[in-house]
């Protein structure tokens, strides 16, 4: 079937990379044998597995991206800690999604994504990059305060949902949202390292750009920073 | 903190809006709904949303829904509210009264394709059962009848026949007079999604709608045909096929009725059908319905998806008839990636389509005059129905001017707002004696109420949806009905108050009786719909979980076979002349729904806060009109005012515009002109001038702005 990247969807499990369909496949993960279509990435190999990869960037509804590099995972045979995300499954395949190291270089990527995010909001989220957090045991970072976007303007045009810059890792889900699963194409990161930024538009308020509000971008986002504004008492306030 | 609030609650549900049927997560924090969230096994939407279905939700506690039942004596008089008890007994004693003294058949129902199957279902056997005439009828009389004639006649079911994922297997996708990222936004960006991945677009529609050219997607073709030609059109793409020899002989061979389709073939091969002719009547490139023809044939597995732009025309039903000879001729049918497929306006129009909901047949499209089948109900109700069909709803409007017709049951309709000819409805519903209205809000048609009962909403009730698919959708309650009662029990109430005992523990126990006398719903119940999720009809012994695909092996016709209708060109009475020399087509867009009883209570009309007339800039300059110029729409039949807005999507000669707003009043303008079939009418043409308004108009426009600023304050 064409079309088991949406069809094989599960409302309680995110694969992390959409479901394929093909030959079988089989690896193991963490010593654990897994069959999976030939296709399927790692990060999907490991769900299957019930070994859940850490993951920000990544969900089971996009194509994988790659960008937020919390997914690493160790490949026996291979040097380096690939992304489970774009890593394809082959037959044979030993991988490993625990050890010291990976614990290491997960929680430095986490500590530097806190470092610039609201301090308040660590404790008391709900959002998947408080699941992360918890996930790799991460509550704080070490870094003295330095440029951040904490003082980046909410845009709060858009009656329904709100977009804090603030709370957002720039991990594309959704500019990727809005592209492959609505085909509006309203969104992208533009700018350049420190400077990136989701916008809409031409750099609009969200109301104003050709957004239609389907909401893909805000079901999509990993921290919160699109979010219903129903879900907040009064208007939205930082800190 | 700015961290949101931790909904505490989820409940699956089905969306109450457009006729996709997508899936959703309703969520509540201690009682209230505070988010919508698309849920990813939902079979239509697969986690994707549109803005209606996602956040236009808050409708439900809008200040002006009517939590208690009100009666009062006269259309004149103030409403007086009262307890439920008094409500329903007035209701009853007044509609039997009028029966009592202008006869059994003066009075009827309605009901909505927003109610669900369970509550359309009780209706008609409201109006059946209790009433004891077959006085019935329902709103996709004025959307999707033609659908259910037309395709009935040449595929022999009246319904999409493929499930809206077969896109993601078609090469080509001919959309007929849709517009589905406005009208069916979910299903428009799975089309997309598929168009991205490479299959070729034909759109037939007179506007140049989004779904022709939008980010990464251009029509290879789009038939930008005068409003009112479909079926020259659309013969003329059949004059091509069988022509250039371009259909599936093997197909039709196997699968048809060949004799038919020799018939039909020297039909549509005469002259009078050739691009040649054809094209200059319908303001098109005689080449560009060559290529639309050439690309349909050559498949492999092409898709037709169409909507009212099809069925909204005095030859809707042939308009249909010739989809289904299109497809049959190219053998489009019968397995994944092809199909004709209708894109159903409301959530439940299929539901209302195929439960009985007509003054002719009982659930499943079986005759009233069916001995038979009349007796399977009889037996199953424990009363004698009435062999003779019922007045459909125009009727019952005409019988009410015409002096026998004086009661009537309405649920989930506003037809002085949505039917055609607004001011005959009015002089109708002002000769009513008792007109029992049951919905959320006072809306236009309860103006001339005697009895109004408040409804639920679909966040309010549990109960079943049939999506534009076939898929019966479960309706879960996420919050208690804030008037007391659910629709349903509403409905089984009056039936009680009248003399006729009914009694259902739950809505499951309306969808077996369903199950029990309707063979395509044989296997549904609640218990399947909570275990699999949703089943697309038929679902019975044979088929235990549902039918994504019909038509694989044979065609639901005696001989099992397909077969072609003559579909002869005759163009609509309705005509441009010196006086009204342009065209008025409607329409809808993707932030309102229908008339708006819903959305318009929502922030939707922050992006949609008036219809507005769309005009070409060369028609509008004409006529000394400027961009954002209030105007005055007249046409045989009234007049309107509105703002009209220079477009590039319309072509000169027409002009276009929405119907969500009742102070559009747009329908007084539309023609009485209906399908010569079914009575669907013709929304899609009417001849009109279009006028400048001095001062006066723009004060006035300036005071409903006051207003709507304050509704949304």
């Amino acid at each position: 079937m064409l079309w088991s990247e949406l069809r094989d969807l599960k409302d309680d499990i995110d694969y992390g990379t959409p479901p394929r369909a093909g030959p079988d496949v089989t690896l193991t993960v963490d010593g654990q044998a897994v069959t999976v279509p030939h296709g399927s990435s790692v990060m999907f190999a490991a769900a299957q597995a019930r070994r859940n990869i850490p993951k920000l960037c990544a969900t089971d509804t996009l194509e994988a991206w790659g960008s937020c590099r919390l997914c690493l995972v160790e490949i026996e045979g291979r040097s380096g800690f690939p992304a489970s995300c774009t890593t394809i499954v082959s037959d044979g395949m030993a991988v490993r999604t625990q050890s010291e190291k990976l614990q290491q270089l997960r929680k430095g990527v986490l500590e530097l994504y806190l470092s610039d995010f609201p301090a308040e909001d660590i404790e008391g989220g709900w959002s998947e990059f408080h699941d992360a957090l918890a996930q790799c045991g991460v509550t704080s970072h070490p870094y003295e305060p330095t440029e951040t976007h904490l003082n980046s303007p909410v845009d709060v045009s858009n009656p329904y949902f709100l977009f804090d810059p603030a709370k957002c890792i720039v991990c594309n889900r959704c500019v990727r949202a809005c592209e492959e699963i609505q085909g509006t194409f309203a969104l992208t990161v533009q700018g350049r390292g420190f400077d990136s930024k989701v916008a809409a538009g031409q750099d609009e308020p969200f109301f104003e750009s050709e957004c239609v509000s389907c909401g893909a971008c805000v079901q999509t986002c990993p921290t919160q920073a699109l979010v219903e504004k129903s879900l907040f008492e009064g208007e939205y306030s930082r800190g | 903190m700015a961290n949101p609030i931790k909904p505490d609650k989820q409940v699956v549900t089905t969306c109450a809006y457009c006729g996709v049927g997508c899936g959703f997560k309703a969520e509540t924090h201690q009682g209230r709904i505070v988010r919508m969230i698309p849920w990813k096994e939902g079979k239509a939407n697969h986690g994707h949303s549109c803005i209606k279905g996602r956040f236009a939700y808050d409708y439900y506690v809008s200040d002006d829904r009517v939590t208690t039942p009100l009666i009062r004596k006269s259309i004149d008089d103030p409403w007086t509210p009262v307890s439920w008890e008094t409500a329903i007994q007035h209701a009853a004693s007044e509609l039997r009264r009028v029966q009592a003294k202008y006869g059994a058949k003066s009075v009827g129902a309605v009901s909505s394709s927003r109610c669900t199957n369970e509550e359309i279902f009780l209706v008609q056997k409201l109006a059946r059962a209790v009433m004891g005439n077959n006085n019935i009828d329902n709103c996709a009389r004025i959307c999707h009848s033609p659908t259910q004639f037309g395709l009935s006649a040449t595929v022999g079911w009246g319904a999409a026949s493929q499930h809206f994922d077969s896109i993601m297997q078609a090469d080509v996708i001919m959309v007929v007079g849709a517009n589905p990222t406005e009208g069916h936004p979910v299903f428009g960006s799975l089309m997309k999604r598929r168009l991205r991945q490479g299959a070729k677009l034909i759109v037939i529609d007179p506007r140049r709608t989004e779904t022709v050219q939008s980010p990464h997607i251009r029509a290879d073709v789009h038939l930008n045909l005068r409003p009112g030609t479909n079926v020259a059109v659309l013969d003329s793409i059949a004059h091509v096929v069988v022509r250039e020899k371009l259909y599936n002989e093997a197909f039709v061979r196997e699968r048809c009725e060949f004799d038919e389709f020799e018939r039909w073939a020297a039909f549509v091969a005469s002259d009078r059908y050739s691009p040649d002719v054809v094209g200059p009547e319908a303001g098109l490139d005689p080449d560009l319905i060559r290529k639309a023809a050439r690309l349909y044939a050559s498949g492999p597995n092409s898709a037709i998806y169409y909507g009212l732009g099809v069925t909204e025309h005095s030859q809707g039903s042939t308009g249909v008839m010739c989809l289904g000879n299109l497809s049959l001729a190219c053998g489009m049918l019968g397995r994944e990636g092809v199909g004709v497929n209708p894109l159903r306006g409301q959530g439940n129009v299929q539901g209302g389509s195929c439960l009985g909901s007509w003054p002719h047949v009982f659930s499943g499209y079986r005759f009233v005059t069916d001995d038979e089948v009349r007796s399977s109900f009889e037996q199953d109700w424990g009363v004698a129905l009435d062999p003779e069909p019922g007045l459909r709803l125009p009727n019952m409007f005409d019988a009410a001017i015409a002096g026998n017709f004086r009661g009537m049951y309405i649920m989930g309709e506003d037809p002085v707002q949505s039917d055609p000819n607004q001011s005959h409805i009015i002089e109708a519903m002002r000769q009513m004696e008792c007109v029992v209205i049951q919905d959320l809000f006072l809306n236009e048609t309860s103006k001339y109420a005697h009895v109004f009962l408040p409804g639920s909403s679909s966040l309010e009730k549990d109960g079943s949806f049939t999506s534009a698919e076939r898929r019966v959708n479960r309706v879960r309650k996420v919050v208690e009905p804030l008037a007391g009662y659910q629709d349903w029990e509403i409905v089984v109430m009056l039936m009680n108050a009248m003399g006729y005992p009914a009694k259902y523990a739950h809505a499951g126990e309306i969808l077996d009786e369903i199950a029990r006398l309707s063979p395509a719903y044989k296997g549904i119940s609640f218990e399947l719909l909570d275990r699999i999720g949703s089943a697309q009809w038929p679902c019975d012994e044979n088929a235990p979980t549902g039918t994504e695909v019909l038509h694989r092996e044979k065609f639901p016709r005696a001989n099992g076979r397909g077969t072609f209708m003559l579909t002869e060109y005759v163009p609509t009475a309705e005509r441009t002349n010196d006086k009204f020399p342009l065209l008025l087509t409607t329409g809808r867009i993707l932030t309102q729904y229908n008339v708006g009883t819903q959305t318009r209570r929502t922030e939707n009309n922050r992006w949609h806060s008036e219809d507005v007339l769309e005009i070409s800039e060369h028609d509008a300059r004409t006529r000394g009109i400027r961009d954002g110029d209030r105007v005055k729409v007249s046409s045989r039949f009234g007049s309107t005012e509105l703002k009209a807005k220079y477009s590039e999507r319309v072509g000169s000669g027409i002009v276009y515009t929405t119907f969500h707003h009742a102070e559009t009043r747009i329908n007084v303008v539309t023609s009485d002109l209906s399908d010569w079939a079914t009575n669907c009418p013709e929304y899609k043409v009417t001849a009109v001038e279009v006028t400048k308004v001095a001062a006066e108009g723009a004060q006035k426009r300036a005071k409903s702005k006051t207003r709507e600023e304050a509704v949304t304050a």
